[in-house]
């Protein structure tokens, strides 16, 4: 079991324990539900508005070359500047190198998913460029020196009274009431001289519009607005699966990002940008960059039968509902998309370390059926299962489990020999109160829980009983 | 300034590398019928969006209406500097407001931080969401976000059903190939944050006015 595994099933069962953290969870949790099913109720046919982003974003998809070369043309003609990362580092380092060239010491960025991936920050700090976070819930999680939490909501696992000590601590003023309005108004001060200061904006884009050459950002606080109206530098990080065919197509995929992710109709701001300020205009930056990044994408592409990960539009849905994210919380992944979509598409970005990842899930199918996309996530994680098993990775005391249980499977005889032998044994044990030891094989259970009761029959001879009864009650009817 | 881009064309041929193997084909569906419900009413439906979005939205009959509203607006305001779009229309309505307040034009560059409120135009309106659709021509980008509130002057003949409607529109005009920016504003800024509770005012506007003529 590869380190990373190790960790996650550690932290999975500390933070599956925490009482505070699950109160935090299901109560945000609750609250994000209700608003969710309010939203979908006021669009007239969610199934119709699925189906067709997914047509959208598939059909962007299948034509990603010709879409983000259309894209590419448009930003440069109206004086942008289009740069190809094949991975973090490269990415990483055209924005340093742009960001000392350019003099920037401050730099202010909006919510983006794509700057955690590739750990930008910490390579502007590293030459002395000062990094302000203004997303409310990625400002607290800076200041904590933590990743998000979640996709949508960085800050979900952190109450009122707790965001008040960080302030008291970090920013120098106490709230006494924690009152959220206060909270957010000491934020609001705090980042206002950021905006004012920064040379430089950063930026994620939630959708890239090819036949307007514009980037589109889905933002509620406003902060997205004035990372990218204020400062004279604008670069917008994004992931080359981010195209959409035509400005049109946003029509739909707005309300939907919108309804999944927060459960409103429409993000406050849904703002589009295509390119530097023109000489006519009051304001908006002197430079405008787009970082389109590949990072593991296009080998994702090749993988036809998983290719429809890259359709996400990361809303969140699938972790809201997810029973395994409910319970052991965004940090435990360890990794930059959490829940089902982060445990499908991380082993393609970060490689094996994270193949764990494909069993934290019970293949419910929960999250599969809020996607607004239809993306088969619990589908895509039993591949990953097999990708797993298939390269060798398996523990080796699993491999022989599988083996011993091959070839039971292949040997009814001995199939029965080891369910008689289980039951027995096993019925010694808990006779002799070693449930949950050391003893017992089935300690991954019983160690947290009651064992399960053992059946005084095995399933097989039921099995033959019913089918006897069955056939007693048949011929009783029969003979009426 | 050309940008240097050694690893486009590797990404380029990756992408058509493994497009040559098709995806599995859809799942066949059909599903008819309209998406989100048809506007009927666009001016109504306008109305309870906005209130729905913690807008504020004054109909008003005419020119000299508009006026009235708009001086009540600014004088419920903090004293300070007021900033508007440079438009001859915003300039006509300003003065017939008779607001002794210190002004600010978008041909002078962009709002100062300080700013009270802003005054702007609206490209058009959207029913179906209770938005104002603003590109750079409405006073530029920081024009509807700067300042604590936002005001928008528009007329009921901005009004379009729905965002398909109004985004169609916008690429017909070439409204991305004229201007570097457009939004579409639907409510004034706010966060959930904090434990999903709602708070106005995030780092934007607390207060979206918009003053809808009827008869212009």
């Amino acid at each position: 079991m590869s380190s990373a595994a190790e960790q996650f099933l550690r932290d999975a069962a500390t933070k599956s324990a925490d009482l505070v953290h699950r109160e935090i969870i299901r109560r945000n949790m609750d609250s994000y539900e209700a608003a969710h099913q309010r939203g979908r109720s006021r669009i007239k046919n969610w199934e119709a508005a699925r189906r067709r982003c997914q047509e959208i974003k598939r059909e962007a998809i299948e034509h990603l070359d010709k879409y983000l070369l259309q894209f590419e043309e448009k930003v440069i003609a109206h004086g942008g500047h289009v740069f190809w990362a094949a991975n973090g580092d490269e990415a990483c380092a055209y924005i340093k190198d742009l960001a000392v060239s350019r003099n920037v010491r401050t730099v202010v960025k909006s919510k983006s998913m794509v700057t955690e991936e590739i750990h930008l920050s910490p390579v502007l700090e590293k030459v002395g460029i000062k990094v302000w976070e203004t997303d409310l819930g990625e400002f607290i999680v800076q200041l904590r020196n933590e990743p998000p939490y979640h996709i949508v909501t960085p800050a979900m696992h952190l109450n009122r009274q707790q965001i008040r000590e960080l302030f008291r601590e970090k920013l120098g003023e106490d709230i006494a009431d924690a009152d959220p309005q206060k909270l957010v108004a000491l934020a609001r001060r705090k980042l206002r001289e950021a905006f004012f200061a920064a040379e430089m904006g950063i930026s994620g884009a939630n959708f890239l519009v090819a036949d307007s050459g514009a980037i589109a950002i889905s933002t509620n606080e406003g902060n997205g607005r004035l990372s990218t109206s204020l400062p004279r530098i604008h670069v917008a990080v994004t992931g080359i699966e981010k195209i959409v065919p035509r400005l049109e197509d946003l029509g739909t995929l707005w309300p939907v990002l919108a309804t999944s992710g927060t459960g409103q109709p429409i993000t406050t701001y849904s703002t589009l940008i295509g390119g530097p300020r023109r000489p006519s205009e009051a304001d908006g930056p002197e430079e405008f960059h787009v970082v389109l990044l590949d990072n593991g994408r296009s080998s994702l592409l090749a993988n036809a039968e998983e290719r429809e990960v890259l359709t996400c539009i990361r809303c969140g849905a699938c972790l809201n509902i997810c029973p395994v994210y409910r319970n052991i919380g965004g940090h435990t992944y360890n990794t930059t998309y959490q829940g089902p979509i982060g445990s499908v598409l991380t082993p393609h970005l970060r490689g094996n370390d994270f193949q764990h990842l494909a069993q934290a899930s019970s293949l419910c199918g929960a999250c599969s059926s809020v996607c607004p996309v239809n993306i088969n996530l619990h589908h895509h994680l039993l591949h990953n299962r097999r990708d797993a098993a298939a390269s060798g990775n398996a523990k080796a005391s699993e491999r022989a489990q599988f083996r011993l249980w091959r070839t039971a499977m292949l040997h009814p005889g001995l199939y029965r020999l080891g369910g008689w032998m289980m039951r027995r044994s096993l019925r010694l044990l808990y006779g002799m109160g070693l449930a949950g030891t050391v003893f017992d094989p089935m300690r991954a259970w019983s160690r947290k829980r009651t064992p399960m009761p053992l059946p005084a029959k095995s399933f097989r001879t039921r099995w033959k009983e019913g089918l006897e009864k069955e056939e007693q009650g048949r011929g009783q009817v029969g003979n009426k | 300034m050309a940008t240097s881009n050694p690893s486009r064309e590797a990404i380029l041929a990756r992408i058509r590398e493994g497009l040559r193997t098709p995806a599995p084909p859809m799942e066949a569906k059909t599903l008819d019928g309209p998406i989100f419900e048809p506007v009927q009413n666009p001016l109504e439906r306008f109305q309870q969006e906005c209130k729905a979005n913690l807008m504020e939205c004054q109909v008003t009959a005419d020119a000299s209406g508009s006026a009235q509203v708009l001086a009540q607006v600014l004088n419920s305001l903090p004293a300070g500097e007021v900033f508007l779009q440079d438009d001859p229309v915003l300039r006509r309505l300003m003065e017939n407001s008779g607001s002794a307040r210190q002004l600010q034009w978008s041909s002078q560059g962009g709002p100062a931080e300080t700013a009270q409120a802003t005054v702007t135009l609206a490209d058009a309106l959207i029913a179906q969401t209770g938005s104002i659709f603003v590109s750079a021509a409405c006073g530029g980008r920081g024009a509807s976000v700067v300042a604590p509130c936002h005001i928008v002057y528009a007329t009921a003949r901005q009004l379009v059903p729905d965002l398909v409607t109004a985004l169609r529109t916008a690429t017909a005009q070439g409204r991305l190939d004229n201007h570097s920016f457009a939004c579409i504003i639907s409510g004034s800024s706010r966060t959930a944050d904090i434990e999903k509770i709602l708070v106005q005012g995030a780092h934007g506007p607390m207060r979206l006015v918009v003053i809808l003529e009827t008869n212009s």
